[in-house]
């Protein structure tokens, strides 16, 4: 429940961040803190210097990309998605999500970059993301650079944000015409997912993401047909973790069954 | 604070009323309130975020209090269950969480005001579903929520005054 | 999602008692409520005094390891540290705790940190006192302990084979107490039967109730007077002292246990007495007043936890008609690294030997281990509930694999209305109760009629529906003389509460309890049977809020535990108050020229001729008089001090120890509760879509705080159900050390509970009331139940674990035939 010693910077500006960021090995950037806070807490992380992003509106904007896309700001919180009516015209899927993420307060706070460069495999949004198609926009010293979310999640707790790096914006291409669904097996109503997955459906063809399986989302496209669905989940050769809620072979079942629903709920 | 600091003077408006100290980086938000401020009735109940205990609103927003640092609330004003009553007189969720019964221990029953309220100045009509939705972050191992949810409810049709 | 309508307003009366005008039986709004909505509650970390070190403890990473060296000066070196404590320390300035066991295991050593050995992970090992909780925590990472680890023993069921390794040098075989129990002629009813159902294996999990405080300490220690202050949150405080002053090797006076508010006890603060002497030897050493915080993981990990018991090799002759006749197992319990309350948990399921039913022929072999978890102690419906989950069980599987109908079965086997008082096999007397009632009432909230209809309108919507039932005691007021059967050495028996009443000078009506109340709102139910008997209004009693064993409120079993407040505590007010009422009346006949204290009457805060009104004695005078101006008062009145005190005895006896024979507890209050759920077959992920709760605690002293207590047990026994389980890896590491992992229900978990009630007057108490709250676990047994009903038509899978999430679910569809392998009938 406590910290150890710590120092704290609240920039003002985005470079002022990516600086302060750079400047001092085992900084690290504080977003919601939902996350960050609590492993500090257990003293299981113990950066050097906190790097607060809460000053910069900035990160913050949720708007529509010019060819009909959608560009989230990192520090939008999960409650201004659920509230956006950007995402609800755009992709609203996204909204849907993110309303069923922990709580309100910890909605509040927390924010959708914070809740992708985390990346615990229970969260909810990277799978999302991957099925969606994101973009993500990472800063660093040397400038800018977009990097699909495939590429993007790299292992438990690691993404493709380097130290010194801020992730910016995470940018959802256009729809046309298509559909996204997610389900999601948790514990408890709305609880911590024991696996999840997310559906990106486009004439008959789906991109699907399963949560909770492996380290990083596992993308799987496939024909939208419940059949190929359940053939590509099982061609994925998933072996997914044992843990105290769920057996490696009750994830592997359920991955299936949610990559199903996912689908429908795409295709309806 | 554009350089990284160990620890700072901050001033902060708690129910009002403006409060500065030196606090140390680390500190949570909870911890000051409690702790440098004398203001104990808000509660810690996990270390992990998950009960709500510590429930209170900064600039009009609901959050965990011990998931943010005292120093990220410099310049904010942030209210307590210590500021909901008024000249003596209880907040209507107050009076509809005792006419209820809606609490026994009362160790959750702060941060459960707090999302109560936030709920209500936010949404002043709410379905039994949004009620529930609004306090699944706050735990309370006594009661089943059945008679908070209850209080919640009558206060929002208006049958309490406080 | 519950959109709809949740528990009636007023709740189904189901017996229409004419209530004697007065306060008892009233919704009196809470007198402890204003304090706590105003966030001005008085929580043990709340307590703030100047120069307060706070304390952290380095804790064990082992399940089992020998304590090789600590090594404590870089911790002392930082700045701001005030000391430590290590373990060896505690072993040359304490006694080990005294133990409840008899020998071999009664000589087990338990000190306040661990000495030499830890045996659990989350043991405290050293304690470390600094000026803020930050840096105490900073200093206890500088604490260097080199540890050996041993092979870890977890296993329940193997922890006594020969060749496993040892927890405590004093305890073979890792058996801290075994016991037969044999009641009726067991091999009689086997002969007799037509019938017998065999069971392999039943397991109940371990889980506890976690107070959303977590336990603390705030203590103070006074050099001159050698005596200790210590704000707790400890809710039996008498049990407490008991332990802590041999231990500390001081007489009792020397420790003064305070609280105020308490967040919610369950029985899991029963046992702190062992940090709170670790504080005490800080404070001492210190000179300083020191606070302990126990966090989150901490409480998880190494406060109490609720008793895990296998049951095995049961056994159950059934007459053809669907008789039971009785039941044989052989069970273990597991009672983690320490016996701190253990082994009382060996005995006290047999308050409820045979269940709600009237079977009359039990073979109990009851052994308990140690492993290396953490300690267990008494736990919301401690002992009982595993017992009663077992015997509904049972019925359960009966009925199913006979082709019974679970309604009925209970009815045909529940004992009887006009059997009450019934006595057990084992001698214990149920007082009164109408299970079959209860049954109906739960039955009608849950619109049992229907459920067929239901069942079909799920299955069109791909789910299963199932409907479950559980039958619970709440058996209260405890014979502590049930001690002297797992150790006939012990000197307890009986049981006893006490309060004090007084009227002072102003008229101030003031009354201490001996109790410490964790929400169970003690001060409004004392209110309004003192209100009743004084003629005044609850607003005019003042209860003080809290427990202080200074106070002369405090008795050898003082605090606030098993169900009895309602008998001991409430009995104990009522004593009080009597006497008082009857010095009033005295003076008011006195100073108004009356014959006799007949010839005056309580009314309105007066005390007054019954054939004047006119002349009447107000109370303030009354006090006034007696304790400021006295001199007025005839002779043969001055011993009325209008200050009474009366300690509250049940009518217990001496239980026979040969026979494990006697009555155990007084009251025994009833619930059956009815559930519904919904199986999604595919995952395993259910939802409970309706439930009911019928409770039957007698005399009803303010129905809305017995329903409180009815919808708070209901919740905690639908999470342990559900997803709440202690549950450890190979190393002995707990694998749901938070909220995170240990999930307990929360707002959106919650069915829409219905309750309805029953008031079977208690015949053995003051008021007609019976102890409430514990409750018996019903929703445990009822949850079990709807899930097997639901899962019947895939294969007929024996759910034979209270806990079960949607993995285990899962499993049971997937693989019905694996759990059918622990079942069993012969025909005859
Ligand atoms: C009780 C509880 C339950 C939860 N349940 C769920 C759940 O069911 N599903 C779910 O998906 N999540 C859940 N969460 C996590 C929640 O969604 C967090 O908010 C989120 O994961 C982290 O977001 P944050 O903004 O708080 O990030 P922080 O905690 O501030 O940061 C998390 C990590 O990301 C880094 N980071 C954050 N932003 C950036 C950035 N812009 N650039 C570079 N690095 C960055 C930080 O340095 C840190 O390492 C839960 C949290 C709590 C407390
Ligand atoms: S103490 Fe903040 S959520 Fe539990
Ligand atoms: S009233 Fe005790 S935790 Fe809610």
């Amino acid at each position: 429940m406590l910290l150890a010693p710590v120092e704290y910077a609240r920039p003002s500006s985005v470079a002022e961040a990516v600086r302060l960021l750079g400047a001092h090995d085992g900084a690290r950037a504080l977003a919601g803190g939902q996350t960050l806070t609590n492993v500090m807490k257990a003293r299981a992380a113990a950066p050097d210097v906190l790097v607060d992003l809460n000053g910069l509106a900035e990160l913050r904007a949720i708007s529509r990309t010019s060819d009909g896309g959608l560009e989230l700001g990192a520090m939008a919180t999960l409650t201004e998605v659920t509230r956006s009516s950007e995402v609800a015209e755009t992709r609203p899927i996204i909204a849907q999500v993110a309303s069923q993420i922990a709580d309100l307060q910890v909605r509040n706070r927390g924010t959708v970059g914070g809740n992708i460069c985390s990346n615990d495999p229970t969260n909810h949004l990277p799978p999302l993301m991957s099925a969606l198609g994101a973009t993500m926009t990472i800063l660093g010293a040397d400038g800018e650079r977009a990097v699909p979310a495939v590429d993007f999640f790299l292992g438990v707790y690691t993404t493709a944000v380097a130290p010194g790096e801020l992730l910016t914006k995470i940018t959802l291409p256009a729809t046309h015409d298509r559909r996204d669904g997610f389900a999601s097996v948790t514990i408890g109503k709305d609880g911590t997912c024991i696996v999840n997955a997310a559906a990106s459906v486009h004439d008959g063809q789906a991109a699907i993401a399963l949560g909770c399986v492996a380290a990083v989302p596992v993308l799987l496209a496939s024909a939208s047909d419940e059949d190929a669905v359940r053939s590509a989940v099982r061609g994925a050769k998933l072996d997914p973790p044992s843990d105290v809620h769920a057996s490696a072979e009750y994830r592997l079942h359920l991955a299936e069954v949610v990559a199903v629903r996912a689908v429908a709920e795409a295709s309806t | 604070m554009t350089e990284p600091v160990r620890g700072t003077r901050i001033s902060v408006d708690v129910n009002g009323e403006i409060h500065e100290r030196d606090v140390e980086a680390r500190r949570l938000l909870v911890h000051f309130l409690r702790d440098d401020l004398d203001l104990t009735g808000t509660h810690v109940g996990c270390d992990t975020g998950n009960c709500g205990a510590c429930t209170v609103i900064v600039d009009g927003v609901a959050v965990k209090s011990c998931m943010m640092l005292a120093v990220q609330a410099d310049g904010a004003s942030v209210e307590t269950v210590e500021g909901l009553a008024g000249n003596g007189e209880l907040h209507p969720l107050q009076q509809a969480f005792s006419s209820f019964h809606a609490l026994q221990c009362g160790y959750c029953t702060p941060g459960m005001l707090m999302s109560a309220k936030h709920l209500l100045d936010n949404n002043p009509e709410p379905t039994e579903g949004e009620i529930r939705r609004a306090i699944q972050g706050n735990i309370c191992r006594c009661t089943g929520y059945v008679n908070i949810v209850e209080a919640i409810a009558a206060t929002a049709r208006g049958e309490v005054s406080g | 999602m519950t959109e709809t309508a949740v528990t009636p307003a007023q709740p189904v009366t189901v017996d229409e008692q004419e209530l004697a005008p007065g306060f008892i039986g009233q919704n009196v709004a809470r007198k402890e409520d204003r304090r706590l909505v105003e966030g001005q509650g008085v929580f043990v970390d709340d307590v703030k005094r100047h120069g307060m070190a706070y304390v952290h403890f380095v804790r064990s990473p082992y399940a089992h390891a020998a304590i090789a060296g600590i090594d404590v000066s870089r911790a002392l070196e930082l700045d701001g540290v005030y000391g430590t404590l290590i373990g060896e320390e505690v072993a040359a300035e304490t006694e080990p705790f005294f133990q409840i066991a008899p020998p071999p295991a009664g000589d087990l050593k338990d000190y306040a940190l661990a000495v030499g050995r830890v045996r659990h992970v989350g043991e405290p090992v050293v304690a470390v006192a600094a000026a803020t909780r930050e840096l105490a925590r900073d200093a206890a990472e500088l604490v260097e302990v080199d540890y050996e680890p041993l092979e870890v023993v977890l296993d329940p069921e193997t922890a006594a084979d020969s060749g496993r390794p040892q927890l405590h040098d004093e305890v073979p075989n890792n058996t801290i107490w075994q016991g037969n129990f044999d009641y009726g002629d067991y091999d009689a009813a086997l002969a007799e039967a037509d019938k017998v159902v065999r069971i392999k294996r039943l397991h109940f999990h371990r889980f506890s109730s976690t107070p959303l405080e977590t336990s603390g300490a705030v203590v103070e220690y006074n050099r001159g007077t050698g005596q200790w202050t210590i704000h707790s949150n400890n809710q039996f405080p008498g049990f407490a002292i008991i332990m802590m002053a041999p231990a500390l090797k001081v007489g009792m006076d020397k420790l003064r246990l305070v609280s105020q508010d308490i967040g919610g006890g369950f029985g899991n603060k029963i046992c702190t007495h062992v940090q709170l002497v670790a504080m005490c030897l800080l404070a001492r050493k210190l000179n300083r007043a020191v606070n302990w915080t126990e966090w989150r993981t901490d409480q998880h990990t190494a406060n109490s936890h609720g008793n895990e018991r296998v049951f095995l090799d049961v056994e159950v002759p059934v007459k053809a008609d669907g008789t039971l006749l009785g039941f044989k197992s052989r069970m273990i319990d597991d009672c983690g690294a320490y016996t701190r309350y253990e082994p009382l948990g060996c005995i006290i399921w047999a308050q409820v030997t045979p269940g709600c039913y009237r079977w009359r022929h039990v073979r109990v072999d009851f052994t308990q281990v140690c492993t290396n978890k953490s300690p267990c102690g008494p736990n919301r419906g401690y002992s009982r509930m595993q017992h009663l989950w077992f015997t509904e069980r049972i019925i359960d599987i009966v009925a199913q694999e006979l082709e019974l109908d679970p309604v009925e079965i209970r009815k045909r086997n529940y004992i009887r209305a006009d059997e009450m008082p019934y006595e057990t096999p084992n001698g214990c007397v149920y007082d009164s109760g109408d299970y079959a009632r209860c049954l109906d009432e739960a039955l009608k909230l849950i619109d049992h009629d229907s459920i067929e209809a239901r069942r079909r309108d799920a299955e069109s919507r791909g789910k299963l529906l199932g409907v479950g039932i559980g039958s619970t005691l709440d058996s209260g007021t405890n014979n502590f003389g049930q001690s002297t059967l797992v150790n006939p050495e012990l000197q307890f028996s009986g049981n006893n509460e006490v309060a004090t009443v007084k009227l002072d000078i102003f008229g101030e009506i003031v009354v201490t309890l001996g109790t410490t109340p964790q929400g169970q709102s003690h001060e409004t139910t004392a209110a309004q049977v003192v209100a009743d008997i004084l003629q005044v209004s609850p607003d005019d009693v003042n209860v003080r809020a809290g427990h202080d064993s200074y106070w002369n409120s405090h008795a050898g079993f003082s605090g606030t535990y098993a169900s009895q407040f309602a008998v001991t505590g409430l009995g104990a007010v009522k004593g009080a108050t009597d006497m008082l009422a009857d010095q009033i009346r005295k003076i008011g006949a006195a100073i108004l020229g009356a014959e006799s204290t007949d010839e005056v009457e309580l009314a309105g805060g007066f005390v007054r001729r019954k054939d004047n009104h006119e002349a009447a004695l107000p109370f303030m005078a009354c006090g006034a008089i007696v304790n400021a101006n006295n001199a007025v008062l005839p002779l043969e009145l001055r011993d009325v001090t209008l200050n009474c005190r009366y300690v509250y005895v049940p009518p217990h006896q001496m239980p026979d120890k040969e026979r494990k024979y006697g009555n155990l507890t007084l009251t025994y209050a009833t619930q059956i509760h009815a559930c519904v759920v919904e199986v999604d077959p595919e995952t395993g992920v259910y939802e409970i879509v309706d439930y009911g709760a019928v409770d039957d605690c007698g005399i009803r002293i303010n129905p809305q705080i017995v329903e409180g207590q009815v919808q708070g047990a209901t919740a905690q026994a639908i999470g342990a159900a559900t997803h709440e389980t202690f549950l450890y890896d190979e190393d002995g590491n707990l694998l749901t050390p938070n909220f995170y992992d240990y999930h307990v229900p929360h707002a959106l978990d919650m069915p829409a509970l219905k309750t309805a009630y029953v008031e079977s007057a208690s015949p053995f108490t003051p008021l007609g009331a019976k102890g409430m709250g514990e409750g018996g676990g019903a929703g445990l047994s009822a949850v079990a139940s709807a899930l097997q009903d639901a899962l019947r038509a895939s294969g007929r899978p024996i759910v034979s674990d209270s806990s079960n999430p949607y993995n285990r679910v899962w499993e049971l569809l997937r693989d019905p035939e694996q759990s059918r392998r622990l079942v069993d009938v012969e025909d005859r």
